[in-house]
């Protein structure tokens, strides 16, 4: 009898091990999900209304650290933003594009301090400008994210060159 | 992922002229270019551990055309066919 409730107990001791490690993000996971939300809250439907384009700028913002630093000469982007900059910024490119799709593949994370990931991961913007013109880029990106408060936000994106002319 | 040609290697000097593409100073046979291009690079040397990569679709602007230099350890594999 005494056996058979140890051999119960360790199952159970077992199988809510099992389901906390499961249920519950590791960091990697965490890190991968503000991507998600961001491929999210960049890309742009044709038929996007006013009230989800000023949602989605707004939530952008919340995505980053109160400063982020960002190098994507593209852009013309160099330098420290604040998270409204950020938002504000987004807004403004989005609403060039009637369409807009933001993917990003291959994530690689690191975590070569405590409370901070550094990602390499290539994004891919597809889109269509208000005029018509198409638009297909691809750039690989290192980014640096930190976690306050439980919530991991970026605080650097460079976009790196991969092929020198 | 980006799927390009190989064209030098470390210290060989890449140049383009009129199209024509030059590796230290000689002109590369390229019966893979299916449309000719007209672009103008000048000699340029590919840095240690780097290797020089082209697309073979060369009908567009050069300003448009990723290519270029780039880390061998960015090399990821070769096409089966």
């Amino acid at each position: 009898m005494k056996i058979k409730h140890l051999l119960v107990s360790s199952v159970i001791v077992v199988a809510g091990i099992v389901v906390i490690i499961t249920l519950i993000p590791s960091e990697e996971k965490r890190v991968k999900r503000q991507f998600a939300l961001l491929s999210e809250w960049v890309s742009k439907s044709p038929e996007e209304n006013a009230f989800t384009m000023l949602q989605k700028m707004k939530n952008i913002g919340t995505l980053f650290d109160e400063r982020c630093e960002m190098k994507i000469p593209d852009q013309s982007l160099s330098g420290s933003y604040t998270r409204q900059e950020v938002s504000t910024y987004a807004g403004g490119a989005r609403s060039y594009l009637s369409q807009l799709d933001l993917k990003f593949y291959d994530l690689h994370i690191i975590f070569p301090e405590k409370e901070m990931a550094k990602v390499n991961v290539t994004a891919r913007i597809t889109g269509r400008s208000t005029a018509g013109e198409r638009m297909d880029e691809t750039r690989e990106l290192e980014c640096v994210l930190r976690k306050l408060d439980k919530q991991w936000l970026f605080s650097q994106i460079e976009v790196i060159e991969v092929l020198k002319k | 992922m980006l799927l390009k040609r190989v064209v030098a290697s470390e210290g060989e000097q890449v140049e383009f002229r009129e199209g024509r593409l030059l590796v230290d100073g000689e002109e590369l046979e390229e019966p893979y270019v299916r449309y000719p291009c007209s672009w103008n690079l000048s000699p340029r040397r590919v840095e240690k551990d780097c290797v020089y990569v082209v697309g073979d679709n060369r009908n567009m602007p050069i300003e448009n055309h990723h290519f270029g230099q780039t880390s061998k350890r960015r090399i990821i594999g070769v096409p089966l066919w």
